[in-house]
């Protein structure tokens, strides 16, 4: 298995606004990867659709080895899932909604599931109606880690939550990565947060995946150069231009696919190159997410 | 000595880390047959991707810096004095690359940079 999660041709629909169309994607097996897109964009949709929990109008998603939805039971018994709203029965305390949750996987691990809560610092006889909110999201860290899953998808498990909370649940989801080498399929709006822990980036925007790249790669392709002498027409050069901004004499240009080599390109032409300046993950998603919504001509 | 990573900067985290221990080898303030923290433990206290932590480790293997021993973890290798200093230098000098560029970009002359420089040590004549 060299992919965790592969998603072919996919289409959705949901009423006349919103629409997934022919989306493709691939989760390298043992990947860390963020799946980054504003409020909308179809992330939650995407993740619902890759756990059977929607069906799709056409495509194909094969998760783990298994196709979905026709053997998801398969794949569900494999992964982990921390949703963005907490479903448990309210009425349930901690220990009750462990042991249910327990029951549906054979892979449960009783023994950490019990070290967890001593670190998360749960009261086993809180009703989950009763929890905070960080309490909540611990103990669904908690139940999606201690089944022992091969994938985890957790969507926004993080977002909302105090910097400590994030923390414990963070440390816990690594500790268990480096110890099983688990796939973690991870969407949030917390992009530093992100840039820490994936190996892996993907952007949505409006249904659609518009950058999927190792975190490295990403990082090192996405620039903004300072230029004197830019040409009018941008055709012929070895990098997209994301954005262009005039400003007196030079031009500011937000590149990707961005190569150190490609300064030769500028000792050729009419156009000098004065600097290169790094962007960091979130500058690099909010460019991309302009360019996709208004492309430079 | 690892505190200080940064994950927006450019240079990617695994090499940030290699960097940083390779810093510490160099000054001896981690000494040859000294463990290196487990990857496990790295990663949870850095929260940073466990493959990131291994990636680093592989390097500083390669580079003869640390060697990795099965099921027993990552230990500090003998690193002769001179390759010490070598290392010593390079960081020096990049550390310097950085700070021209800066000045470069911030319109310091050079002259003054290093009157600058001289003023902060103490070292002024006359």
């Amino acid at each position: 298995m060299s992919h965790a999660i592969t998603i072919d041709g996919l289409h959705y629909r949901a009423g006349k606004a919103f629409e997934i169309s022919d989306l493709t994607l691939r989760v390298p097996a043992g990947a860390i990867y963020g799946f980054l897109g504003p409020n909308g964009s179809g992330k939650t949709t995407t993740i619902r659709l890759v756990l059977g929990l929607l069906r799709p109008l056409a495509g194909r998603i094969c998760v783990l080895d298994a196709l979905v939805p026709n053997d998801v039971v398969r794949v569900l018994a494999r992964t982990g899932y921390v949703p963005e709203q907490p479903h448990l029965d309210h009425t349930l305390t901690v220990t009750e909604a462990m042991r249910f949750h327990a029951a549906f996987y054979p892979t449960w691990d009783q023994s950490w599931a019990e070290r967890l809560l001593q670190d998360f610092e749960l009261d086993p006889t809180q009703p989950f109606g009763k929890l905070s909110k960080g309490q909540k999201g611990k103990l669904m860290m908690l139940l999606a880690l201690a089944q022992r899953p091969e994938l985890l998808v957790l969507d926004e498990p993080t977002d909302g939550l105090d910097p400590v909370v994030r923390r414990d649940m963070l440390e816990a989801l690594l500790d268990y990565v480096a110890q099983h080498g688990a796939t973690v399929f991870v969407s949030s709006h917390l992009i530093h947060e992100l840039e820490r822990i994936c190996d892996w980036v993907a952007i949505m925007d409006r249904g659609n995946l518009v950058s999927e790249l190792p975190m490295d790669r990403f990082k090192a392709g996405i620039k903004r150069l300072k230029v004197a002498g830019a040409p009018a027409d941008l055709a012929g050069l070895p990098f997209k231009v994301l954005a262009r901004e005039r400003n007196g004499s030079t031009e500011s240009w937000v590149v990707s696919g961005w190569q150190p080599d490609m300064t030769a390109f500028f000792e050729r032409g009419e156009t000098t190159l004065r600097e290169i300046i790094d962007l960091d993950l979130e500058d690099g998603f909010v460019e991309l997410l302009r360019a996709a919504r208004r492309p430079v001509a | 000595m690892l505190d200080r990573i940064d994950p927006r900067s450019p240079t990617p985290l695994y090499a940030q880390i290699a960097g940083r221990l390779r810093s510490a080898i160099a000054a001896g303030d981690l000494r040859p047959g000294e463990p290196l923290p487990s990857v496990r433990q790295l990663a949870a206290e850095l929260r940073v991707n466990p493959a990131t932590v291994v990636q680093a480790y592989r390097d500083l293997e390669t580079e003869g810096f640390v060697e990795m021993r099965q099921g027993a973890g990552t230990f500090v290798r003998e690193v002769a004095t001179e390759r010490r200093a070598r290392e010593r230098t390079r960081v020096a000098r990049q550390l310097i690359r950085t700070l021209i560029a800066d000045a470069a970009r911030a319109g310091i002359p050079v002259a003054d940079l290093v009157a600058a420089i001289e003023h902060e040590l103490g070292a002024k004549t006359s």
